[in-house]
């Protein structure tokens, strides 16, 4: 479903991701997983179209969107969930969820959304900027959802969370997958992430150094060498 | 003073606050969004001015106004489209004064093709005659022209509410001022958006010049003498703020019109507004309902 070859990134002078290749199946999970600094913030943003130094090949459901702006890849199906639970302040939550919303086989709409985050729903009239940071983070989730994607890439939704959040917030990841769409979860917090992934991409230096299935990750030597733990 | 005149007084101050805040709430529209200082904003104004009394003297007094209101506001419209497009997106990523100075090149610009298309002299037009009348209310002569003012721009207000608050349209240009990046991986176009915003402020600002032209004598020095004054009313009610706009221009526009109707004070009516935007700018730097920087 989302297919990245060749993906290079520049930050002016100093080159940050070398030639990434990523392949992420519908209804598939893949944790991005490395050190502060690794580059995987950098990846997702290219892969968004959000680096004017990024260079190489995107692909959704094998329509090439390398040459799209960001806008344009959002519309054929790329949902982003930026880290540090963002959404737009001065929005109430319902203008929020409406202002990403599109048509999709996924069939996500306000309700829907509610559904999965009743929370939200009594808070459809605040604005997201009152929200708690676990209340925005669901929004930021739902938000994305109301594109219907195809793909999402998630950069650290766990961050800064309560412990209990962290968990529904990481089995709800993992239960999207059964609606078909691709997800891409950058994470420090490799066990959460590791729980609910497929397989497991370990970034080192704006490279991939090891892809292992989930369940060979756990506990592997891997971890240690890539991660420091 | 008697409360005839002081009413006489308060609704001349509310015309001029009228066009004042057509003309603002543009500048506050184009800065909440695109966090830029159009330093050419009362250029637009001016040429919207210039081009409504031209049609309206050559097209005749009823129905050239409208027509020439019309015209303006859709060549003012199409220039703002240009602006934005040939300049402003050279300039986004650009400190601030890089990017006064660059709005400030566009109005030296328009000041000169003003000069070169309409001369140097004074022009002047009479109001439309369906508001050209006057009401007489307890011995004092309302203008109709006046209340047609006040009216336009309460119309104008309710419509930039709406707008902002109950369009999608409006709910992108309200995100576009929190975070753009968002906006743009939530699918929606930017730069187009940019465009948008720019022509409706440049819209406003037509809309302001039109609307004044047959209440003042149209001349040369309208871009300065209202660029000023909006600033004025920027730092007092909050720049980028729709409700501290049209709260500024009532202050700024009573303080005027009062002052000027005082033999004692005339001279300095002006002088006052600039007192009050010292006063706000030492307690309340970012307007009266303005937020802090570091917010926006
Ligand atoms: N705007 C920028 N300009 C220059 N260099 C940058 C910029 N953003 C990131 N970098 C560099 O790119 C590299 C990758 O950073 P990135 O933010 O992608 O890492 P990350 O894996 O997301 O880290 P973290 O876990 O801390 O979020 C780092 O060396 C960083 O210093
Ligand atoms: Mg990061």
């Amino acid at each position: 479903m989302l297919d990245v070859a060749g993906l290079n990134v520049r930050y002016g002078k100093s080159h940050v991701i070398f030639d990434l290749e990523l392949h992420v199946a519908g209804g598939e999970l893949l944790a991005l997983l490395g050190r502060n600094g690794a580059g995987k913030t950098t990846t997702l943003m290219g892969i968004v179209g959000l680096l004017p130094g990024a260079s190489g090949r995107v692909e959704v459901a094998g329509r090439d969107v390398s040459r799209w702006p960001a806008y344009r890849r959002a519309r054929s199906g790329i949902a982003y969930v930026p880290s540090g639970a963002r959404c737009f302040p001065n929005l109430t939550v319902v203008e929020n969820l409406e202002i990403a919303s599109a048509d999709g086989e996924a069939g996500w709409n306000r309700e829907r959304v509610f559904e999965l985050f009743p929370k939200l729903e009594g808070l459809r009239g605040n604005l997201a900027g009152g929200l708690s940071g676990g209340e925005r983070q669901m929004l930021a989730v739902g938000r994305a959802l109301m594109s219907n994607p195809k793909v999402m890439l998630l950069d650290e939704p766990t961050e800064g969370l309560a412990p209990v959040v962290v968990h529904s917030l990481i089995e709800l990841v993992g239960q999207l997958k059964q609606t078909g769409v691709a997800i891409l979860l950058a994470e420090q917090n490799h066990q959460m992430a590791l729980r609910v992934a497929d397989r497991a991409a370990f970034m080192e230096k704006g490279m991939i150094a090891e892809q292992l299935p989930a369940a060979q990750a756990r506990g592997s030597e891997v971890l240690n060498r890539i991660l420091g733990i | 003073m008697s409360p005839g005149q002081l009413l006489l007084f308060a609704v001349g101050g509310l015309a001029t606050a009228a066009y004042l805040f057509i003309v603002t709430a543009g500048l506050s529209l184009v800065f909440g969004a695109l966090r830029i200082i159009n330093m050419a904003h009362g250029s637009l104004y001016m040429i919207a001015a210039f081009v409504t009394v031209v049609v309206a003297n050559r097209l005749g007094a009823s129905f050239g106004f409208w027509t020439g209101l019309l015209l303006a506001v859709m060549l003012t419209g199409v220039i703002g489209a240009v602006i934005e497009i040939l300049v402003l997106r050279r300039i986004y990523k650009e400190e601030h004064l890089v990017q006064l100075l660059g709005t400030y090149a566009l109005s030296l610009v328009a000041a000169g093709a003003v000069r070169l298309f309409f001369g140097a002299s004074y022009r002047t037009v009479r109001p439309p005659d369906i508001v050209s009348g006057s009401l007489n209310i307890g011995g004092f002569r309302y203008s109709g022209y006046a209340v047609f003012m006040i009216a336009s721009a309460v119309l104008i207000a309710i419509g930039v509410y709406l707008l902002l608050y109950r369009t999608a349209l409006g709910r992108n240009i309200r995100a576009a001022v929190s975070d753009p990046e968002l906006l743009n991986v939530s699918g929606v176009n930017v730069s187009r958006l940019y465009t948008t915003v720019f022509v409706i402020g440049a819209g406003l600002a037509a809309l302001g010049g039109a609307i004044v032209a047959p209440s003042q004598a149209v001349g040369a020095s309208m871009d300065t003498d209202v660029l000023v004054l909006a600033f004025a009313i920027s730092v007092i009610g909050g720049l980028g703020s729709i409700v501290g706009t049209a709260v500024g221009a009532l202050i700024v526009g009573e303080v005027i019109s009062f002052g000027l109707n005082n033999q004692y004070t005339n001279q300095f009516a002006i002088a006052f507004v600039f007192i009050i935007m010292a006063a706000v700018l030492t307690v309340r730097p970012w307007g009266l309902f303005g937020r802090p920087e570091q917010e926006l």
